[in-house]
């Protein structure tokens, strides 16, 4: 595993030192700046044609049309510095999220623990087998576009109602690795739940292959399906609005 | 059915949509008998809170008949006649349990979004924006209400439908702008915006113990309202010089508690009304604070400023320095409906508020964009219209 999982225990606050400071730096690679420019280039067409029916998503349009073609014609993304990710030499996306649990901290524990739990709640994983108390059994589907993946993970380490680290097991699709600790939250407010993720497509950032349709939209799927944690646990249920009528229909 | 969903600014229609279904356990499914036009959708119509999108379902303060339970739902049953909060909550995270509904963490399925403008994530509003969840809202023949245990209420017989709908927001919202006030017996309390929300702020004020209620507005069928309904002295901002003529009601003092009940679409006279409009229309200020300057210029010192009026994003010349050194608290919020609908409830059947003189022009869902233009211009004295979509 070439990512960043053993330094994760280190806790040392920071995820990426080898990023240079200066945003200038090209960290975006040459067809990417040239599909940044072109898609920058119709965000603000749309949405400078847009303007009189609804200026907000309008301008906003606009606004993300203007970063990505700043991203293509100087070769350098906020969005990857933000994230951490050089997309011109590596590929891996690395993820931290907090969040209280308004539940005991044994019982927050053993709903993660039992990973079988995950797809209730997890949109975007089709199944998560145990296979023994270290293996598992993974099966994922990011969106309709894309194909089904499926890959073996391992606990690789873990201290009951305290964390679990798990890596995938050696030649996955996708490399992957994390870890979610627990600890108590002060004054009876539940328990404090930290997600460590990294994972790795294998094979480039928004510029090739599959990897391209996905990174930032892997991201944002990851950070729901965590949230979502959260929101089946004390709500027993995640909120939705798919499947709702409106005038689009 | 039918709905009333906006396709742009100034532009809604009323639409033929599917009907909705349970989505989730603790759903239910509320036949709508009435559903009022509040301020908060004035924001919408002339565009002034991001991420609406085309074909969405407007609407949030309404009652109805539940018709369907998801099977998680325990307390309300088939045929319940039911007043529903017009912000959602779950009932189970820290904000719920703390009374703070309006803040819950798992009611807004499109929190990630919110995150992202104001660093946190706030619950999910009906017919509110994509910001606020997304929700279809309640401008339609039937509506589907997330965690309906929590959020829809059984009306008591001696209710009537023209009081118990204001249950749903202007009511919980007028009492929570007094109760942030803090108010104590002897305060004078001024309220900038006589709309439904106004009003209901003025009457709760005096339940709170205030001893005089001052109302701030330009309509004159507005002021009188306030005037007769809800016991208020009333002044014109246009005609008064509101700063003088405060500090004239109190003996110099300036009034104790201060209340925005208008927002971010606030007009003001001269000049900063030029100033602040030409910056929201460039979008380089996203919400008019002219109500916001003005109460914190009036505000005695060490009073407090209560701030229901809805702000969605930046504002400008905000007189920072006056606050701090008067010594002034601020607060604001959307109303915790789930809290205040209990004791709400007792005070109409009591007697001591009584809501129904907001509902000025009942209407058929089909005059949805009339009604709108209507409200939205103040025209034919209008308070509030409410639609009866399955009349
Ligand atoms: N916090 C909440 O949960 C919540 C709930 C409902 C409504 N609201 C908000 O409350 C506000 C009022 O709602 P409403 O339904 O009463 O709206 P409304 O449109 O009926 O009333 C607003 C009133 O403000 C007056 N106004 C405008 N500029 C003014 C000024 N400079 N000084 C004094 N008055 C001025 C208008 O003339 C109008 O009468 C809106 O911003 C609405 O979004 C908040
Ligand atoms: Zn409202
Ligand atoms: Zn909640």
């Amino acid at each position: 595993m070439a990512i960043i999982y053993p330094d994760m225990y280190k806790n040392t606050g920071k995820d990426h030192t080898r990023m240079p400071k200066k945003s200038t730096y090209i960290n975006v690679k040459t067809t990417e700046r040239i599909l940044s420019v072109a898609g920058g280039a119709f965000l603000l067409y749309s949405g400078l044609r847009s303007v009189g029916r609804n200026p907000v998503t309008a301008i906003s349009k606009a606004v993300g049309g203007f970063a990505l073609i700043a991203r293509g014609v100087s070769g350098h993304c906020p969005v990857y510095e933000q994230i951490g990710t050089d997309g011109a030499k590596s590929e891996a996306v690395n993820i931290k999220q907090y969040f209280t649990v308004n539940k005991p901290r044994a019982e927050v524990y053993q709903f993660w623990r039992k990973l079988e739990n995950l797809p209730l709640f997890m949109r975007h994983l089709e199944s998560v087998e145990q296979k023994d108390e270290k293996y598992s059994h993974w099966k994922a589907k990011f969106s309709k576009n894309t194909p089904a993946l499926s890959w073996n993970a391992a606990i690789v380490k873990e201290r009951e109602n305290e964390f679990i680290g798990w890596s995938s097991v050696e030649g996955s699709t996708i490399n992957n690795a994390g870890k979610v600790e627990f600890r108590d939250a002060p004054g009876g407010r539940g328990t404090e739940v930290q997600v460590v993720f990294s994972y790795n497509m294998g094979g480039g950032g928004l510029g090739s292959g599959v990897a391209k349709l996905f990174t930032p939209l892997v991201e944002n799927i990851i950070r729901e399906d965590v949230r979502n944690f959260k929101q089946y646990i004390e709500a027993g249920e995640v909120p939705t609005i798919a499947g709702q009528p409106s005038g689009r229909d | 059915m039918k709905a009333l969903c906006w396709n742009g600014i100034k532009d809604l229609r009323v639409e033929t949509v599917p009907d909705p279904t349970i989505l989730n356990p603790r759903d239910a499914i509320v036949k709508v008998t009435m559903s009022s036009v509040c301020g908060s959708d004035l924001h919408l119509y002339n565009g002034f809170v991001p991420t609406m999108r085309e074909g969405d379902i407007i609407g949030h303060e309404f009652m109805g008949e539940i018709v369907e339970t998801g099977k998680d739902v325990q307390k309300l049953k088939k045929g319940d006649r039911v007043v529903i909060v017009s912000v959602i909550g779950c009932g189970e995270c820290h904000y719920c349990n703390s009374g703070t509904w309006s803040l819950c963490d798992n009611s807004n399925p499109h929190a990630i979004m919110q995150e992202k403008v104001y660093n946190y994530s706030t619950a999910g509003i009906f017919g509110y924006s994509h910001l606020f969840g997304g929700y279809a809202g309640s401008h339609a023949q039937y509506i589907r209400v997330p965690f309906a245990d929590n959020g829809a209420f059984v009306i008591p017989e001696d209710i009537p439908d023209e009081k118990a709908v204001f249950l749903s927001d202007a009511l919980p919202t007028g009492y929570m702008a007094a109760e942030m006030g803090n108010i104590k017996p002897g305060d004078v309390v001024a309220v900038w915006g006589a709309g439904g929300v106004g009003q209901m702020a003025m009457q709760t004020a005096y339940l709170m113990g205030a001893d005089k209620v001052i109302a701030i507005d330009r309509f004159d069928y507005r002021l009188q309202a306030a005037a007769k309904y809800s016991g208020a002295e009333a002044l014109d901002y246009e005609k008064t010089d509101i700063l003088e003529a405060l500090k004239e009601a109190t003996g110099g003092r300036g009034p104790d508690v201060c209340i925005d009940a208008v927002g971010m679409e606030a007009r003001s006279t001269g000049i900063e009304q030029y100033y602040d409009k030409t910056k929201q229309v460039l979008r380089m200020e996203s919400d008019r604070p002219a109500v916001l300057r003005q109460a914190i210029m009036a505000c005695r010192k060490g009073g407090t400023i209560s701030v229901v009026g809805v702000y969605a994003g930046l504002i400008d010349k905000f007189p920072m320095g006056v606050l701090m050194n008067k010594g002034l608290s601020m607060r604001g919020g959307q109303m915790h409906g789930q809290r205040y609908v209990p004791i709400l409830m007792n005070l109409v059947q009591e007697g001591r508020l009584d809501p129904s003189f907001l509902l000025t022009h009942p209407m058929p869902l089909e005059a949805g964009p009339d009604a709108y233009a209507m409200f939205n211009d103040k025209a034919d004295s209008c308070m509030r219209a409410v639609f009866m979509p399955n009349m």
